[in-house]
């Protein structure tokens, strides 16, 4: 029951330190293994035929090979690339030259406007998808890619217009003034000037959008319903209903339509992250 | 009271004095700026949820409507379909603290910055990435009661093989399956929120702590918690409005809404009632109700961000 001298005490303490390092990476080793364990079973799965599957071992190219024999992959793939693209497109052009009208030209009402669209935000999907469909069917807007485009467009408009305002209104005063003084006009300001120095919160929007517009499946599902047309996450959708319980075959298209989204966002997640954190700010 | 005059005076003498072309110029050019994206919202996204407001009160079938008033929602109110649906979202509610706990100790660990916490961050985050419908195949691996399910695997192999629960086959109990689907969707999210919070706080409060003995758990509680608040605040929030609004597709490919009712939420409810029953008018009512909570939550959590500026 004597106190422990000096040495002792250090001793306990590198224990300690060495103990609660070790638990943390236990700890954190779990976690990897439960989040990474998804792509792992996809991958193995993918690479057995139904039998194997069932028999819990084996290697076979099968189920890939009936993949892309039975779907069209890369016609799907190829859509979805189109109409994501093309959204960040519409979705880029429409928030960078309302994000400078909000955020650094700001005129009477613009605070109206900002506000009106913080409002549209907020707005589930769910509550104003059927009129939207009901609409677009009466304009005849169904399966076609630019019936898909515009309302992922405006779906992403109002968030991605919001990062742009709060992000020009940052920009100092004085590049405008610069600008203006040496004869630019408010429109080649915005050509010239801002949209190079918006380019940090260009790539954000787009990366976030890629991902949301490529994972989705309600838009699609709806908006486009011939097999012509079909995204990549919707071709996924059907394999259950074409190839019942053909689970290998589920796991091989996770997998295809997974991977651009991985890719982009291993590419580019600082901008992701930031994307995030930006909703936060006022 | 002269050099509040003046003061007062002072920006409009300024504006006078300025109203050059340019001013006309930046408000023309202000305006014409706003002009696509207001086109593009107003047209796909207000005029829609303005329709979903007027046909919640109506009997709308897709082609044809007649006005029944607030009868409309009594109706949907006194449905026992609906009553289960509201029960659904409530019960996910359940889910939510755990989804921020979780990440939340992860996001702790991480923040000691030990050797390759990067990695762990990437690793984790990286769900984000990926879709619902891919999630939700293997969702239904996991929860499948078949001898080649993980669930049920895993149950085996720690000895523990003599319960083998069915969680997606029950009215009861698939709603559990979707909610731990959710929880371990949601945690990249919330845990790169959580170490943003923490990155914001200055070291030197650490040291100051660790001068004054602070072990690492009181530094968590005392120190980090109340200094990340906000950020907690927000994912609760996000995380809410995520599995009210953002969970249609995980629901429809793993248990399509049921059995029964059983894993039926609003936003499935509203789908499921307009494109496989025709009833648009009742999913129409059933979408205000929707946004009204949606709304309401997201107005709570602007506050709370303004309010602690």
């Amino acid at each position: 029951m004597t106190t422990p001298n000096w040495s002792q005490r250090q001793g306990i303490l590198v224990w300690r330190r060495r103990t609660s390092k070790t638990l943390t990476y236990f700890a954190l080793a779990v976690v990897t293994v439960i989040m990474l364990y998804p792509f792992w079973l996809m991958g193995q799965m993918s690479f057995r035929s139904l039998n194997q599957y069932y028999l819990g071992k084996g290697f076979s190219l099968t189920t890939w090979h009936d993949l892309f024999a039975a779907l069209p992959i890369g016609h799907e793939l190829l859509n979805s690339t189109l109409i994501t693209l093309s959204s960040i497109l519409v979705i880029l052009a429409v928030s960078t030259t309302g994000g400078y009208a909000l955020g650094k030209l700001q005129y009477r009402l613009s605070g109206v406007v900002f506000l009106i669209i913080i409002s549209a935000m907020m707005v589930p999907m769910q509550s104003m998808i059927i009129p939207e469909f009901v609409n677009l069917a009466r304009l005849g807007f169904i399966n076609h890619y630019y019936g898909a485009i515009l309302v992922y467009s405006a779906l992403g408009a109002p968030f991605a217009t919001f990062l742009m305002t709060t992000y020009f209104r940052r920009l100092p005063e004085d590049v405008i003034e610069a600008s203006l003084i040496d004869g630019l006009g408010y429109g080649s300001v915005f050509f010239r000037i801002m949209l190079p120095l918006a380019l940090p919160a260009i790539a954000t929007v787009a990366v976030l959008q890629f991902i949301q517009i490529w994972d989705d499946l309600l838009v699609g599902l709806l908006f486009l319903q011939t097999p012509a047309h079909r995204t990549i996450t919707v071709g996924l959708e059907t394999i259950p209903a074409q190839h019942f319980q053909d689970f290998p075959m589920e796991m091989a298209g996770s997998l295809v339509s997974a991977l651009p989204a991985v890719i982009v966002f291993l590419i580019f997640q600082r901008y992701l992250v930031r994307g995030l954190t930006m909703g936060m700010s006022k | 009271m002269t050099s509040q005059e003046a003061a007062a005076r002072l920006p409009r003498v300024r504006r006078r004095a300025r109203r050059s072309p340019l001013v006309a110029q930046r408000r023309r050019m202000g305006i014409l700026f706003t002009l696509p994206v207001a086109f593009l919202i107003g047209s796909l996204l207000l005029i829609p949820i303005g329709q979903t407001f007027y046909y919640s009160f109506t009997n709308w079938d897709g082609f044809t409507s007649h006005w029944i008033g607030f009868t409309a929602y009594t109706n949907l109110f006194h449905n026992p379909e609906f009553v289960t649906v509201l029960e659904n979202n409530a019960v996910m509610l359940l889910a939510l603290p755990i989804s921020i706990v979780l990440p939340l100790a992860v996001a702790f660990l991480l923040n000691t910055q030990l050797r390759g916490w990067r990695i762990f961050r990437s690793v984790f985050f990286l769900p984000t990435a990926v879709s619902w419908v891919v999630i939700a195949f293997v969702a239904r691996r996991f929860f499948d009661p078949d001898k080649q399910g993980i669930l049920r695997s895993l149950l085996d192999h720690t000895g523990l093989g003599f319960w083998h629960p069915d969680l997606l086959a029950h009215e009861h109990s698939a709603l559990i399956a979707v909610m731990i689907t959710f929880i371990w969707s949601v945690f990249g999210t919330n845990m790169i929120i959580f170490l943003a919070g923490m990155s914001t706080i200055d070291q030197e409060i650490y040291d100051a702590a660790k001068v004054d003995g602070a072990g690492s758990f009181t530094v968590m509680v005392r120190i980090t918690f109340p200094l990340i608040k906000r950020f907690v605040q927000f994912a609760f929030i996000i995380s809410l409005i995520t599995a009210f609004s953002a969970l249609f597709s995980l629901i429809i490919v793993m248990t399509n809404g049921g059995p029964g009712y059983g894993s039926t939420t609003l936003e499935f409810f509203i789908y499921e009632q307009a494109f496989t029953e025709n009833n648009f008018g009742v999913a129409a009512t059933a979408g205000v109700v929707l946004f009204v909570l949606v709304f309401t939550v997201s107005m709570v959590q602007l506050r709370l961000l303004r309010s602690d500026d």
